[in-house]
C-alpha cells in the first residue's frame, strides 16, 4: 500500500510538471499555429533565472519575476523579428524557431558555461501525504499546478480576452473585421506562452540538472503530449500529459527508465499513425 | 604613396611577418618542446571535473618546466575536451595527435572513452590514464595509475558493514564498463562481509529522473547504496535521494563522489554520504597539505575544489616525467620496459611506485559533513591489485 502511494504521488508529480511545461507550447501551437522549437530554451531561461537569483543571495521566489521579464523580453523580440511574419505556417515556424533555439542554447553556453549547474534545494524535507513521506516541494508543486489549471480554465471560458482569442483562432479575418486587434492579441498570446515556459523552468529548477541543453528533453516530451492529447483544448493537454507521464511512470517502475522512454515513443507513434488528431480534438 | 603600392607593401610586410612568425615557432620547436595532449572533460555529465583537472595539470606542467622539462624538453600542453561520447573524443584526439603533433597523452575521462582511445593509439603513442577506474587496463604504451575497486571497496565495504551496519546493498550506476566492473568486484566484497545485494540498476547518462529507482530502493529495504553514477547524474540522484528522506536511514557510498560532486549535491542532501578515494583535499598528511597550499596559492580561494580526479592529472604528468627519465626516451618500447622495472614518483598522496600496472597507495574513507568531507578512516598502503604481466 505504502509503495502504491509512492507510485501514485510520483505519477501525480510527473503529470503536474509535464502539463505545466507543455502549456506554453500548446498555447503557441494550438492557438497560433506556431511550432515553437525554442520552447525548451525558455524553460532553460526560467531555470537559469533561479541560478542567477540564488547566486545573488536573493530568495528563490524572486526568480519568478526575473524569469517573466527575461522570457517576455526575449519572446517579444523573437515575435517581432520572426514569428509575426509566420503565423499559421507551422512548418516555417518550426524551421525558424529551431534556428532560434540553437542560438539561445549557444547564448546560454556563453553566459553560464557548458557544464551543468545545480541550484539549491527549496523547501527541503518531507511531509506526510497519503500515509508516506513525500518531498514537501513536490507536493506544493502538484497543488499549485492543479490550482493554476483550474483558474486558467475558468478564465479562458469566461473572460473577454479568452473570447477574443477563441474568435481569432476560429476566424482571424472575421475577428479583425469585428475590431479585434489580432496582431497585438497574437503577440500577447505568444509572449504568454513563452512566459509560462519560463515559470515552469523556475519551478522545476530545484529538482533537475540545469544545463544549456536541458530544453531539448522537455521539448520532446511536450510534443509527445500534444500528439497524444490533441491541440486546442486544456482537456486535451491534460489527457496527453496523463497518458505520457502515466505510461512513463508505470513502465519505469516495472522495468527501467529505458523501457519508460521506449513506451512513450511507441504510444506517440501509435497515435500519429492511428489517431493523428489526438484524443481530444475538435478539428 | 599610391594606394596600390601601399597595398603591395602592406601585403608584403604582413607576409614577411607571418613567415618570421612561422620561423620563430620552428625555432622554438627545435630548441626542444614536447606537446602533450591533456584529455579532460569540459562538457557533459563529467564536466564538473574539468576545471580542477585543468588547474592541477597546469601546476604539474609549471613544476616540470621549471625543472627543465621532460628529458630537457619543455612541455606544451594541449587541452582537449573529453567530456563527450567516445567517437567525438577520438576525433579530437586524432587531430591533436596527427594534426598538432602531440607525442604524449594524459587522460582523465571515463573508461568508455579510454577504450576508444586505446583502439585509436594502438600503442603508438604513450598514454597515461589517471582517474579512478575498474582495474586491469593493460596494453602497449598504456599506463593506468588511478584507484581501483580493490582499493576503494575491498577494505571499505567490510568496515561499513561492521561499523555502520551496511548489510543490504543496492547498486546503482551509469550504464558503461566502469560501473558494471566496479559492481562485479563489489559483489564479491559484499558477499565476503555477509551482506546481500537487493537491487542492481544501470541508467543511461541522460536520465535526470530517479523517481522509479528511489521507489525501488525504498521497496527493497536497502540500508546501503553503492553509487557509481558519474558527475551530473550522481548529483541529481543524491539530491533526489535526500529529498525523499531516504538519507536518514540509508547510507550511500560512492567511489566517484569527489569534492565538486559533493558541492553539487549540497549540504542539505549529504547526510550519511560516504566516499572512498586515494586523495581528499581534507587529508592531513604533510604532502597533501603542501599540495593544497600550492594549489590555493596559484589559483586563489575561488579555485575549483581540489579532488582526487583533478589531483590525478598532476600525478599523471609527474609519473610520465619520472617514467621518461627512467627510460631516457619517449619511445613506447623504452617506456614500457622502464614501467616493467618500476617507476617511482612524488605524488601528494606520498611516494608512489608504478610497476607492471600496479600502484599501492593510502585509501581514505570520508564522510560528508555539510558540503565538505571529513576523513573517518585511513587504510594504509592498499594495492590496486591490477597487474599487467
Amino acid at each position: 500500500m505504502e509503495f502504491f502511494a509512492t507510485y501514485v504521488l510520483n505519477f501525480a508529480f510527473a503529470f503536474a510538471s509535464m502539463a505545466f511545461i507543455v502549456l506554453g507550447l500548446a498555447i503557441a501551437f494550438g492557438l497560433l499555429g506556431v511550432m515553437n522549437m525554442a520552447h525548451g530554451e525558455f524553460v532553460a531561461i526560467g531555470a537559469y533565472s533561479v541560478l542567477v537569483v540564488q547566486q545573488a543571495g536573493l530568495p528563490f521566489i524572486l526568480a519568478v519575476p526575473l524569469a517573466i521579464v527575461a522570457c517576455a523580453i526575449v519572446g517579444a523580440l523573437i515575435e517581432w523579428l520572426v514569428i509575426r511574419h509566420l503565423y499559421r505556417r507551422p512548418f516555417d515556424t518550426l524551421l525558424a524557431t529551431w534556428g532560434i533555439a540553437i542560438l539561445m542554447r549557444k547564448g546560454i553556453e556563453v553566459a553560464f558555461g557548458r557544464s551543468f549547474r545545480s541550484v539549491d534545494p527549496v523547501m527541503p524535507g518531507t511531509i506526510k501525504a497519503f500515509g508516506i513521506d513525500y518531498p514537501s516541494y513536490r507536493v506544493m508543486l502538484i497543488v499549485l499546478v492543479l490550482a493554476f489549471f483550474v483558474a486558467l480554465y475558468l478564465w479562458y471560458q469566461r473572460s473577454n480576452t479568452g473570447l477574443r482569442i477563441k474568435a481569432m483562432v476560429q476566424n482571424p479575418g472575421l475577428a479583425a473585421a469585428l475590431g479585434v486587434d489580432t496582431s497585438s492579441l497574437s503577440r500577447m498570446t505568444f509572449i504568454a506562452g513563452v512566459v509560462m515556459a519560463g515559470i515552469a523552468g523556475v519551478l522545476i529548477a530545484p529538482l533537475v540538472k540545469v544545463a544549456p541543453l536541458m530544453g531539448f528533453d522537455y521539448l520532446l516530451n511536450s510534443f509527445f503530449i500534444l500528439v497524444v492529447g490533441g491541440l486546442g483544448s486544456i482537456q486535451g493537454l491534460l489527457t496527453g500529459a496523463a497518458v505520457i507521464s502515466g505510461g512513463d511512470t508505470v513502465l519505469s517502475s516495472i522495468f527501467n527508465q529505458s523501457a519508460g522512454y521506449i513506451g512513450v515513443l511507441l504510444i506517440s507513434i501509435l497515435f500519429l499513425w492511428m489517431r493523428p488528431n489526438g484524443i481530444c480534438s475538435d478539428r | 604613396m599610391h594606394r596600390r603600392d601601399f597595398m603591395k607593401t602592406a601585403t608584403g610586410l604582413v607576409a614577411a611577418g607571418a613567415f618570421a612568425q612561422i620561423g620563430a615557432i620552428r625555432q622554438a620547436a627545435a630548441a626542444g618542446s614536447v606537446k602533450i595532449g591533456i584529455l579532460i572533460p569540459m562538457s557533459g555529465p563529467a564536466g564538473l571535473f574539468g576545471p580542477s583537472s585543468k588547474d592541477c595539470a597546469e601546476l604539474a606542467v609549471d613544476q616540470i618546466n621549471a625543472g627543465g622539462g621532460v628529458l630537457g624538453q619543455k612541455i606544451e600542453p594541449i587541452y582537449v575536451d573529453a567530456g563527450g561520447a567516445p567517437a567525438g573524443v577520438t576525433q579530437s584526439a586524432l587531430k591533436v595527435w596527427k594534426g598538432q603533433g602531440a607525442r604524449v597523452f594524459i587522460g582523465m575521462h571515463d573508461s568508455a572513452v579510454r577504450g576508444a582511445l586505446v583502439n585509436l593509439f594502438k600503442g603508438q603513442v604513450p598514454y597515461v590514464y589517471t582517474p579512478v577506474y575498474e582495474g586491469g587496463a593493460c596494453g602497449k604504451g598504456l599506463y593506468a595509475i588511478g584507484e581501483t575497486p580493490s582499493q576503494q571497496l575491498k577494505p571499505v565495504i567490510p568496515w561499513l558493514a561492521s561499523s555502520k551496519g551496511a548489510s543490504k546493498w543496492y547498486l546503482i550506476g551509469n550504464d558503461y564498463n566502469w560501473p558494471r566492473d566496479t559492481n562485479k568486484a563489489a559483489k564479491g566484497y559484499i558477499a565476503a562481509s555477509h551482506g546481500t545485494i537487493v537491487g542492481e540498476e544501470y541508467l543511461p547518462f541522460a536520465v535526470d529522473n530517479f523517481d522509479s529507482n528511489l521507489a525501488k530502493i525504498k521497496q527493497t529495504g536497502a540500508n546501503a547504496v553503492l553509487v557509481t553514477l558519474v558527475g551530473g547524474a550522481s548529483v541529481g540522484f543524491n539530491r533526489a535521494f535526500a529529498s525523499f528522506g531516504l538519507s536518514d536511514s540509508v547510507l550511500r557510498l560512492g567511489t566517484l563522489i569527489e569534492e565538486n560532486t559533493l558541492a553539487g549535491i549540497g549540504a542539505q542532501s549529504s547526510k550519511n554520504l560516504f566516499s572512498s578515494a586515494g586523495f581528499f583535499a581534507a587529508v592531513d598528511t604533510p604532502t597533501v597539505q603542501a599540495f593544497d597550499k600550492k594549489y590555493a596559492d596559484k589559483f586563489g580561494p575561488k579555485a575549483p575544489a581540489l579532488n582526487t580526479l583533478g589531483e590525478s592529472c598532476y600525478d599523471g604528468l609527474l609519473f610520465f616525467d619520472a617514467l621518461a627519465k627512467k627510460a631516457g626516451s619517449l619511445k613506447v618500447a623504452d617506456l614500457d620496459s622502464a614501467a616493467d622495472k618500476g617507476v617511482s614518483y612524488d605524488s601528494p598522496r606520498g611516494k608512489l611506485t608504478y610497476k607492471k600496472g600496479e600502484v599501492a597507495s593510502n585509501i581514505y574513507l570520508a564522510e560528508a559533513s555539510g558540503a565538505s568531507f571529513k576523513i573517518v578512516k585511513t587504510f594504509a598502503n592498499v594495492s590496486s591489485g591490477a597487474t599487467c604481466a
